[in-house]
């Protein structure tokens, strides 16, 4: 009889094909069966000591990956769009902490007379608060420190903080009536970068790589850069579950590059190592895997050797990709001086263009700190000044090559943040808390409308007045401009058709499409 | 840099045409709207032809009427549609239609399919549609690339550039790329893609070797839609044998040496509606002196 099974496992010596084994018996349900290997795997771990250790290993990916061998996944062959897509790379501003809505795309000159005053019942509507308010007395308005004033043909009302900003303003979709679920930092930045708020997810730049593949076969379809902080104050950690490739094969994570002048760790070859000796080890390490997969089936060897390639191949792709030496002048004149700092901000969003520019899916820029519970005026100046200047330069570069057009540009952070102050409030200080309720983002290019704004809050930016736009929508809506219908973009995962939106209704928010 | 505007008011001689919204100025109903939607998803088993589960939808009152044993369409309630209801299923639901692994709508489709449904599913009167996509992409790019997909796949492989869908749908064209090798993309390679030519609707040829030379291939590529030849040798003179490309609607030419001759040799382009000069001689803020760049 063959093998019932492709993974059938010839894990341990003792069940050396001479006994049968629960893979033979007929009228087992494989979920049985998989319980059966998780448990054996113990048993033999527990009972054979060191030696066992290897095998334990190994048998951990293979119940890792099980499921996705089950389910026979042919290859990582990219799908195809359902559609002709109008983007075809995105770059994603991520402003990690939540920035204010008030003080950046939510204007309201409306708080600006009601100083101090007492946020009324009603708005609150008996929501519960985060432990950092809730003990809160009193809850007073607190308006903008920073003015607005108009900008462009659109006459958008922008702040006095993005001057630079304001220059591309007509260039900009902002959204005012995000929604999210979560009110503290983990599970927000969690939802809005994988769907949901459990880890374990493909981020939306992993799900990119899946349905779309690569441009450049030369570098990551995904890659993420964590910015250098102009000042640090309530930062929370950011790490790869955020960029992960969750049940996809693990060739759709994104490759994060490094804040130093060394973004990729030991990709020089050491002295006296050629590329010949790199290519001879590589292959033979090829070889040793290409030997297991034979023997167990896994796709997920075949994932660690593409991911061998991939560190080979961008051994020769990253030192050009790094190399600023050919941007014209102009370029600093657009991104501003620090953007020759390896790590900055400055420097990520030029990277990100250049990324661009070779073929990169998504690229993900993090800049942290924007969690002002307190000294709020003063720390998002900081922050602004530290973003505005490269934001636009970014914006206005790939305008002027040709390429907004195709790249989805994101801005935004994981929630929004309370109209009363959190703390004491003073004209020139006060904090604002956590608010999932509603919250601003702007997007740009992509076959997104320029100069428009989607979507109105209330009078304290409290409750969404007009057109509530889910996380989930803009994850559909984000698709959508890759060419996916996000109900059809899935990957069977136990035993669901797993997808970015969840199974809650999105929509695609066709109203700030061209 | 250059704006589309400015490169207008720069060059008289350019006639660009402003893509117009041709489609959307017609009123939205069962026949304009509708009816097109059911004839490329349904009637193939819902038709004339063929009638599973004794269902048509060729026409306003074969649909109206249903299949045999139900009403597919409640006017004015989309939801309780049992017609809606198969279509939003996911691909792996034995109910989803169109069945049988074919396409299954787009979200347009479905949307457009709601609003009419909504309106009380008229049969003439006009109904509050979603517009149609303003961009020039339309359903039928190119030839059906199915019947060829396999030959082009091989035959780029074998010149080290890739001809990849655009989507799954089969008229919409195949992408030449290049990004991963693009110094191995020469015009004699360019010259080898003849027999896929018709199937090129986008050529994205940045930092190639192309030269004028490859332009002249590249102007046997009728469905040719959008052409990025970014940091490549091309010149005005050679952009001339473009004129053939009545499709062009995209051209970048940013990092060329394309020059103030640049208009003139584009002036037969008539779909050409986004052109980029950046870093070009003919780009108004590199032609002027540097000091007057400064700001």
């Amino acid at each position: 009889m063959a093998s019932p099974h492709p993974l059938q496992p010839d894990l341990c010596s003792d069940h050396g094909g001479e006994h049968p084994t629960i893979w033979d018996l007929p009228n087992i349900p494989l979920g049985l069966k998989q319980e059966w290997l998780n448990l054996e795997t113990r048993r033999h771990f527990l009972g054979r000591g060191a030696k066992a250790l290897a095998w334990a290993g190994l048998a951990s990916i293979l119940g890792r990956s099980l499921p996705r061998a089950l389910a026979n996944e042919s290859s990582s062959a990219p799908l195809l769009p359902h559609f002709a897509p109008k983007a075809k790379r995105a770059i994603y501003l991520f402003m990690a902490g939540a920035p204010s809505q008030f003080e950046t795309w939510d204007y309201k000159p409306g708080l600006s007379s009601m100083f101090n005053q007492d946020l009324p019942e009603s708005v609150r509507g008996g929501q519960q608060l985060t432990g950092m308010t809730a003990s809160q007395t009193r809850f007073p308005v607190a308006p903008s420190f920073y003015k607005f004033a108009q900008h462009g043909q659109a006459g958008r009302w922008c702040s006095e903080l993005f001057p630079y900003t304001a220059k591309v303003s007509d260039e900009l979709c902002v959204i005012k009536s995000l929604h999210t679920e979560a009110i503290n930092h983990e599970p927000a930045i969690l939802s809005i970068t994988t769907g949901n708020m459990f880890p374990g997810k493909p981020s939306v730049g992993a799900w990119l790589s899946y349905g779309l593949g690569a441009i450049n076969d030369e570098l990551p379809t995904f890659v993420v850069m964590i910015s250098k902080m102009p000042i640090q104050v309530n930062v929370q950690a950011l790490s790869n579950r955020l960029w992960s490739s969750g049940f996809l094969s693990p060739e759709h994570a994104a490759v994060a590059l490094r804040s130093g002048s060394n973004p990729v760790l030991h990709l020089k070859d050491p002295p006296g190592v050629d590329r010949s000796v790199r290519r001879a080890m590589i292959d033979g390490v090829n070889d040793l895997n290409h030997q297991l997969f034979d023997r167990v089936g896994d796709p997920e060897i075949n994932a660690r050797i593409s991911q061998y390639e991939m560190a080979f191949r961008m051994q020769t792709s990253v030192p050009e990709l790094t190399n600023f030496s050919d941007e014209p002048s102009s370029t600093w004149d657009l991104y501003g001086p620090k953007a020759k700092e390896p790590g900055t901000f400055a420097y990520n969003c030029l990277m990100a263009r250049r990324l661009a520019e070779r073929g990169v899916r998504f690229s993900q820029v993090f800049l942290r700190s924007w969690d002002q519970h307190n000294n709020l005026p003063t720390n998002i100046k900081i922050l602004a000044e530290d973003s505005d200047r490269p934001t636009q330069g970014l914006i206005a570069d790939l305008k002027r090559r040709g390429m907004l057009d195709d790249t989805l540009v994101i801005w935004g952070g994981e929630f929004g943040r309370t109209v009363y102050s959190q703390g004491a409030l003073k004209p020139q200080d006060y904090g604002r808390d956590h608010h999932p309720r509603c919250f601003s983002m702007w997007l740009a290019g992509g076959g997104v409308k320029p100069g428009i704004s989607y979507g109105e809050t209330d009078d304290f930016s409290y409750n969404i007045a007009k057109d509530p736009v889910h996380i989930r929508d803009l994850h559909a809506t984000m698709l959508h401009q890759f060419g996916f219908d996000h109900e059809r973009l899935t990957h069977k995962f136990q035993g669901l058709e797993q997808k970015l939106t969840g199974v809650l209704p999105a929509r695609v928010i066709r109203d700030i499409l061209l | 840099m250059i704006s589309y505007s400015k490169f207008l008011t720069l060059s008289a001689a350019l006639a660009l045409v402003a893509i117009s919204p041709q489609l959307g100025a017609e009123p939205a109903t069962f026949a304009t709207r509708v009816a097109p939607v059911l004839e490329k998803n349904c009637t193939g088993c819902h038709g004339e032809n063929k009638q599973k589960g004794g269902l048509r939808l060729d026409t306003f009152a074969h649909v109206m009427r249903g299949s045999d044993d139900r009403v597919v369409v409640k006017a004015g309630d989309f939801s309780t549609s049992e017609l809606h209801r198969r279509i939003i299923l996911p691909a792996s639901d034995e109910d989803v239609m169109p069945s049988d692994g074919k396409p299954l709508l787009s979200s347009a489709d479905i949307a457009l399919l709601e609003k009419w449904i909504a309106a009380g599913a008229p049969a003439t009167e006009p109904f509050d549609a979603p517009a149609l996509a303003r961009l020039p992409i339309t359903s039928s790019a190119a030839p059906d690339y199915r019947p060829r997909l396999a030959a082009a796949t091989a035959l780029a492989q074998k010149l080290g550039v890739r001809l990849v869908p655009r989507s799954i749908v089969p008229t919409d064209g195949l992408i030449l790329r290049t990004a991963s090798a693009p110094t191995q993309c020469t015009d004699a390679v360019l010259a080898q893609l003849a027999p896929v030519a018709d199937l090129i609707v986008e050529a994205e040829l940045a930092r190639t070797k192309i030269t004028d030379a490859g332009l002249a291939s590249l102007a046997l590529c009728p469905n040719l839609q959008i052409l990025d030849l970014t940091q490549t040798a091309v010149t005005a003179q050679g952009l001339g044998a473009l004129h053939l490309l009545k499709n062009l609607g995209v051209l970048n030419l940013t990092n060329t040496a394309a020059d103030k001759t640049t208009a003139a040799s584009l002036k037969n382009l008539p779909s050409l509606h986004r052109l980029w000069l950046f870093g070009t001689p003919a780009d108004p803020v590199i032609a002027k002196p540097a000091a007057a760049v400064v700001k």
